[in-house]
């Protein structure tokens, strides 16, 4: 025990004093940066600058009463999340019930025309300056996704309105040209024409096409009722309350997303800390077989007291990495939006109770000690790097598998493909990290729990064997038959 | 306390059909050193890895300190042949890290190193990593990180490897006052001269058998004393001497003859002969054979 300790301290200074660590200690929140930070700071998604040609007569004022209508909704609802991180809430509600409202709903109608009357987001701002917290930071108002354009003569007068479009398209001075034709609307013709270059970006074209739905349908209101056309009674928008009875009926909703998204991410980081350490802990075995530091060690020191005290190191190093990247992350999370870490907070509240919290730390400790043991019996076995890299590349294939299906277990967490493949010893913890939120079955839950226990406890007697076998000697590495036959083997003896 | 330290008896080692070390017996007491020489390939590296508990022998009994090996780790020291540290590791560090591993204090284990590195005039480089270290330093730090702990029984496997001259007479006189203060030394070696100076016992195996076991006297007593005679005349009369055996002429590219000389024979006779015959000498030796002669003469006798 104290031997294995020793080892697994020095295993820890070894692996946290290499520059490789601290590199990839800094990679990862630049990475996570790029990811977060660098759209906020660019303004989210791109604007999209349009014209309209419109033939048939009024759906360009249609068009364009829908896009003010967008921009005041993006306008509210940036600064509804603003309020909620930044105003308090119970003083505000308690003193100006209507404007609070304003805020609770920002895509309904009302509100949006209560912010117009209030003048915009800088008059709402002036009337919540008594209500803003004493760290309230400054609004950035969103930019407009969409910005129309009015359409030069040339393309307004075209014949080809397409071919007349290509040049400012080409150009880039506009995203998107959009033909309504001198017929639309009228006997059964439904179909306007919708230029652009770069048609990957589908947002504008629904968005033109939602306004142009709505403006055909108000026509056919203004025939067919025409005092109802002019009425408020229609200008409704309906929304969907979620609640989810197994956490008291509480609403959801953004927060439902990152509920979803933290056992992703928990178990990502799992495969990615044991990939990074675990091969660093290969790297190390054989450097110290061509340097001999293994005999000293094991003339010190059983083959089972090294590798416990190896795979120890590991663990550590891995919770030291888990808990810098955790803190890098919350830190630029709350950068880019404070209110996002006590969202993450909350899903990792939610995911990570008091109830799972032992089986989640069970399942990443059980990951981290099978993944290390299969990369610490690969580099007992291997003499060279060159050839540890030919017995790692099957290995991760093997262990990458779990990342490919990470969409299909999400969509189904307590399906059956999900129920089976967490029975598979060597994926139980990865994909039980994924699906514990999904509250699986007890019996699942508990029969993987003692799964991953005994892979573990398995892993390290097989681990400690491989490497008392095979972490002296000089020849090949064994070919992936002779592999399974001496793997076979050594289950089977008790002793060579 | 028993004056045994170390015993072997029939121990083999086989792996597969290849049998490495094969019923391989010796003795060692307290206090000696003794050199453990064969050939490449002889078996050395696996002996020296049984006597550490690294490796079980197939057959046969092995005892350290009376006890089963891996009963004894504490109260042995190894020093590998070559780079047994980590290159990244403070030279302090390093020593006291084997020394932890060996059961010393973490705060004892720094101090004796601190102390050993200033015995031996590396007190500058403590704090200099082994990747920053000389070969010859690192070789040093090495040999004290064998021994930091205070062991009864050190096995060093070629320690002069990497030393130059005044480096090498530094580490022997160190050896010498291991084994002064009553530790027992086995040591591997591929340089005869090293053995020569410092070893009390030799043990030659050769494809993994014994081949002499005893003092390096006994050693030389077993190849007739040679003497080596240069002239520019046929030597052949000397062959009627009193204590000559036989006179070999010079081989292509040597100027001497060499005599063999029964035990005990005076060399003066030699001497006297080619004066009364008139033959002017260019050269002559009489000596004991070299250990470096009798290791290969037992080698090449291996079938």
């Amino acid at each position: 025990m104290r031997l294995s300790f020793l080892i697994a301290r020095q295993e820890f200074i070894k692996y946290i004093t290499r520059r490789g660590f601290f590199i990839s200690i800094l990679m990862f929140p630049v990475w996570i940066a790029i990811v977060i930070l660098i759209p906020q700071w660019t303004g989210g998604s791109p604007q999209r600058f349009f014209t309209i040609v419109d033939r048939a007569g009024g759906y360009r004022e249609a068009i364009l009463d829908a896009l003010t209508r967008e921009d005041a909704e993006r306008e509210l609802t940036t600064l509804s999340a603003y309020v909620r991180a930044n105003v308090d809430g119970d003083k505000l509600r308690a003193t100006a019930p209507a404007l609070a409202d304003m805020f609770d709903r920002p895509q309904s109608t009302r509100s949006i025309t209560a912010l117009d009357a209030l003048g915009g987001w800088k008059g709402a701002l002036h009337k919540l300056a008594a209500f803003r917290k004493p760290a309230a930071r400054l609004f950035h108002p969103p930019t407009p996704r969409f910005v129309y354009v009015e359409p030069p003569a040339t393309l307004a007068q075209a014949r080809q309105v397409g071919a007349a479009a290509r040049p400012f398209l080409e150009s880039g001075r506009f995203y998107a040209v959009l033909l309504v034709p001198k017929d639309f609307g009228a006997g059964g013709r439904y179909t306007a024409e919708y230029f652009a270059s770069d048609q990957s970006d589908r947002e504008l074209r629904a968005f033109l096409a939602d306004a142009l739905s709505a403006a055909l349908q108000r026509r056919v209101l203004d025939r067919v009722a025409p005092a109802l056309a002019d009425s408020d009674a229609l200008d409704v928008a309906a929304s969907v309350e979620s609640r989810n009875p197994v956490k008291g009926n509480s609403l959801t909703g953004r927060a439902e997303t990152f509920d979803s998204l933290v056992p992703i991410a928990l178990a990502v980081i799992l495969f990615i800390v044991s990939v990074m350490n675990a091969s660093v802990l290969l790297q190390g075995v054989v450097e110290e077989k061509s340097s001999r530091m293994i005999e000293v060690l094991l003339s010190c020191a059983t083959p089972r007291e090294i590798t416990s005290g190896k795979l120890v190191g590991v663990i550590l190093v891995a919770l030291v990495t888990v808990t810098i990247w955790a803190s890098a992350l919350f830190g630029l999370m709350a950068l880019a939006d404070a209110s996002t870490v006590s969202l993450v907070f909350g899903a990792m509240r939610s995911v990570a109770t008091l109830d799972t919290l032992p089986l989640l730390l069970l399942f990443f400790f059980c990951g981290l000690l099978i993944y290390g043991s299969v990369f610490l019996a690969i580099g007992s076995m291997a003499t060279s790097l060159a050839d540890a890299q030919s017995l790692l590349g099957p290995a991760m294939l093997i262990l990458m598998l779990p990342n490919l299906m990470i969409s299909g277990i999400m969509h189904d967490p307590n399906g059956e493909l999900a129920s089976i493949i967490s029975w598979v010893p060597f994926y139980t913890p990865f994909f039980m990290m994924l699906r514990i939120a999904s509250h699986p079955p007890a019996v699942q839950l508990w029969g993987t729990a003692t799964l991953a226990i005994a892979t573990t406890a398995f892993m390290i007697w097989w681990t400690g064997r491989i490497f008392a076998k095979h972490v002296l000697t000089t020849e090949r590495p064994p070919t992936l038959r002779g592999l399974v036959k001496r793997g076979v083997q050594l289950v089977t003896r008790r002793r060579d | 306390m028993t004056d045994i330290v170390l015993e072997l008896s029939n121990v083999t080692k086989r792996f597969g059909n290849f049998t490495a070390v094969d019923h391989l017996s010796f003795k060692l007491n307290r206090g000696r050193i003794l050199g453990f020489l064969g050939p490449n390939g002889a078996g050395k590296t696996t002996t020296l890895r049984m006597l550490l508990g690294i490796l079980p022998p197939d057959e046969g009994t092995m005892a350290v300190l009376g006890r089963d090996v891996t009963k004894v780790r504490q109260r042995t020291g190894y020093l590998p042949e070559e780079r047994g540290l980590y290159k990244r590791m403070r030279a302090d560090a390093a020593i006291a890290y084997i020394a932890t591993l060996k059961g010393m204090k973490r705060t004892d284990a720094f101090a004796r190193a601190r102390t050993l590195l200033a015995d031996f005039g590396l007190d500058e480089f403590a704090r200099v990593r082994i990747e920053g270290l000389s070969k010859g330093m690192a070789q040093k730090v090495q040999l004290l990180a064998a021994v930091a702990h205070d062991p009864e029984f050190v096995i060093l496997d070629e320690p002069f490897s990497g030393l130059d001259p005044v480096n090498q007479t530094e580490v022997e006189a160190y050896v010498r006052a291991l084994a002064t203060q009553g530790k027992t030394i086995l040591f591997s070696t591929h340089t005869m001269q090293h053995a020569e100076r410092l070893c009390d016992e030799i043990v030659v195996i050769a494809k993994g058998r014994k081949l002499f076991d005893g003092t390096v006297d006994a050693a030389r007593a077993l190849f007739p004393r040679r003497a080596h005679v240069g002239a520019d005349a046929d030597l052949s009369f000397l062959r009627q001497v009193p204590g000559v055996l036989q006179a070999t002429p010079p081989a292509l590219g040597e100027s001497h003859w060499t005599l063999e000389m029964v035990e005990g024979a005076d060399g003066r006779a030699v001497l006297a002969a080619c004066f009364a015959k008139g033959v002017p000498l260019t050269y002559f030796d009489f000596a004991p054979p070299s250990l470096h002669d009798v290791f290969v003469s037992l080698v090449e006798r291996t079938p």
